[in-house]
């Protein structure tokens, strides 16, 4: 069945990070918070490449299983969004997160981390959609306006796509037998297919 | 001693019809929780659902099947929108891509069934040959980034999910069916044994037991330890207990369990240390333990003719060092998750928390057992920490030794003060 997913196309990305940035203009997202960032492994060394990553919104999510206040939730599209007003900040999310996903506004002591942020899809929360009290909440919400996350939409070599995950797919197979190489979805078996075994 | 026994277990009526509803009680409750344990709603399905809020023109409603196949539409044809350019344009001689929906269109979400919400997250974990020879393993990666946040250069970490099971499944399964088994288990004895009872019957006379500073103590570590426990089974169980009576009721409990589990911490933290000073020279283990432990404690018999012990026996110094240990660890493992990555990583920081939930769920089931022999489960217990004051036949049933020292004390401190 039809879901969304996020590829990240690692022999394309060059590190800009132009999703990271337009991230956190889409979303005024405060201060001391990234919902996407880019790692690069083997820096400076023969091999080197960068990935894009942020919440990957998994298939059966383990941040939604550990919620002990049901603040995570998923939809239907595998979108996997949060409700900012019964989270308590305890971290479990952070620490169910194979991506490192969940953000806190403090990171200070005695627990006083505030409650969670962590990418949305661009699909908002549990408010009424593209309302005003949305937005101050959890920033822009494009799926409902019928786009896609602007992550991906700005993505000046399209290394990183967002949409269905077969058409995707289907964009970075043909990607990859046209240049002759590719190293593959990254991130998708933790996140995607964690049961099924390859 | 056996034949002046005035008073039996059995005779305490009242505490074992209670014993016996408690049981009945506890044992729905443990069915529950092994119903729990396998109906299989470990798994995250999708709750709600995407859909359309025009189709022909016309205002759909709630969001259903039909319009949910056609927000999917949408998306997947935006989706397309990312293909080599030459195929996607826009290009003068392509059509123009569709734009973005206006103000009144927007999609709109719909809370949606268990069922098909399950099939539908199934059916996500599988995957196409074609996809399948896409994938890469599953595998720690980590590089570096020019983000400046704690933990940024960590792409993928496959633990998270192994640490998902040992929360959402070990611990909070493991915690309630310890929890729950060991209280039916008192319920169940003090129903058919009923309460340990003073054998001889009170004597009227009492002995000293514990003076002002320890009872203080005790009852400071116990109220931090209640309020600790309170706002620590909140955290683990409020998913199941406080859900249902709404999600705003469970966060406002959550929040208030995060922070009154901190500000308990201090007191208990403190009640441990003064305990550690107060108690443990008394409390070393000795050769008179292992043939208490042997014979039970004497907790079967009505018999006063207990094994003999000294001001702790080894029940007691077992509840004392598990505050010891456990409370020690505990308060190790609250302190290193109050100061995230102070001198642990990510790593460690996830361990800590596990430990945490794990021996604060057996802790929990140990002090039910303490608070039960300390109160309906032996006629007399409670005295001790609650007034200070013992009866004379409790002391010489229960801590034979002790009596003897503490009598012969006083009485050569008479004998000092007649000289």
């Amino acid at each position: 069945m039809t879901r969304l997913n996020f590829l990240c196309d690692t022999d394309r990305c060059i590190e800009c990070n132009a999703c990271a940035t337009s991230c956190k203009n889409e979303h005024e997202v405060p201060w001391g918070m990234v919902r996407r960032r880019v790692v690069t492994i083997n820096d400076g060394e023969p091999g080197e490449r960068s990935v894009a990553i942020s919440c990957m919104h998994c298939t059966d999510a383990p941040c939604v299983a550990v919620c002990p206040v049901s603040t995570l939730y998923q939809t239907d599209l595998g979108i996997v969004l949060h409700d900012k007003d019964t989270c308590i900040g305890c971290g479990y999310c952070f620490y169910a997160c194979p991506f490192g996903a969940p953000q806190f506004p403090r990171s200070t002591l005695f627990g006083t981390r505030g409650t969670m942020d962590k990418c949305t899809y661009c699909a908002g929360g549990p408010e009424e959609n593209g309302s005003e009290e949305e937005f101050q909440k959890y920033g822009r919400n494009r799926i409902a306006e019928g786009k896609l996350p602007i992550c991906a939409e700005v993505c000046s070599t399209r290394a990183l796509l967002a949409g269905e995950a077969d058409t995707i797919s289907d964009i970075y197979r043909e990607r990859v037998i046209a240049r002759g190489f590719g190293s593959g979805a990254w991130g998708w078996k933790t996140a995607y297919y964690p049961d099924q075994d390859t | 001693m056996s034949e002046s026994v005035e008073v039996r277990g059995r005779d305490f009526i009242k505490y074992r019809i209670a014993g016996a509803i408690a049981s009945f009680l506890l044992l729905i409750a443990l069915a529950w929780q092994v119903f729990e344990l396998f109906d299989g709603d470990a798994r995250t399905i999708p709750e709600v659902r995407w859909g359309v809020a025009v189709s022909d023109g016309e205002r759909a409603g709630p969001a259903d099947e039909g319009s949910s196949i056609l927000a999917v539409e949408r998306l997947t044809a935006r989706t397309k929108l990312q293909d080599e350019r030459y195929r996607t344009g826009p290009a003068p001689d392509q059509p123009a891509p569709g734009g973005a929906l206006s103000r009144d269109d927007f999609m709109i979400n719909t809370p949606m069934g268990e069922d098909e919400g399950r099939s539908l997250s199934e059916s996500w974990g599988q995957y196409s040959s074609q996809t399948g020879a896409l994938i890469r393993r599953s595998e720690r990666v980590s590089g570096i980034s020019s983000l400046p946040y704690a933990n940024a250069e960590l792409f993928e970490r496959p633990f998270a999910r192994d640490w998902r099971l040992g929360i959402a499944d070990i611990a909070t399964h493991l915690g309630a069916l310890s929890i729950i088994g060991f209280s039916l288990l008192l319920a169940l004895i003090l129903a058919i044994r009923g309460r340990v009872p003073i054998a001889k019957g009170r004597s009227g006379h009492t002995v000293k037991r514990f003076n002002f500073f320890e009872r203080a103590t005790h009852w400071m570590t116990a109220t931090s330890f209640l309020g600790l426990a309170v706002t620590g089974l909140v955290i683990a169980f409020g998913d199941t207990l406080i859900r249902p009576f709404g999600e705003n009721v469970l966060g406002a409990a959550g929040w208030i369990s995060t922070w009154g589990h901190a500000m308990f911490f201090p007191s208990f933290a403190l009640g441990v240390v003064l305990m550690a000073l107060m108690w443990t020279w008394r409390n070393l283990p000795s050769r008179l333990d292992i043939n208490w432990l042997v014979k039970g404690g004497g907790f079967f018999s009505d018999g006063g003719d207990n094994p003999p012990a000294r001001k702790f026996n080894a029940g007691q110094k077992l509840i004392f060092w598990s505050v010891m240990l456990g409370g020690g660890l505990m308060v190790l493992t609250g302190v290193t998750l109050m100061f995230p990555f102070y001198w642990l990583d990510l790593q460690g920081m996830s361990w800590a928390m596990l430990i945490h939930a794990i021996v604060g769920a057996l802790l929990i089931t140990i002090f039910i057992g303490h608070i039960y022999i300390g109160t309906v489960g032996m006629e007399g217990a409670f005295w001790a920490m609650w007034g200070g004051d013992v009866d004379r036949n409790w002391a010489e049933e229960h801590h034979e030794l002790w009596l003897t020292e503490l009598e012969a004390s006083s009485a050569s401190h008479k004998a000092d003060r007649r000289a």
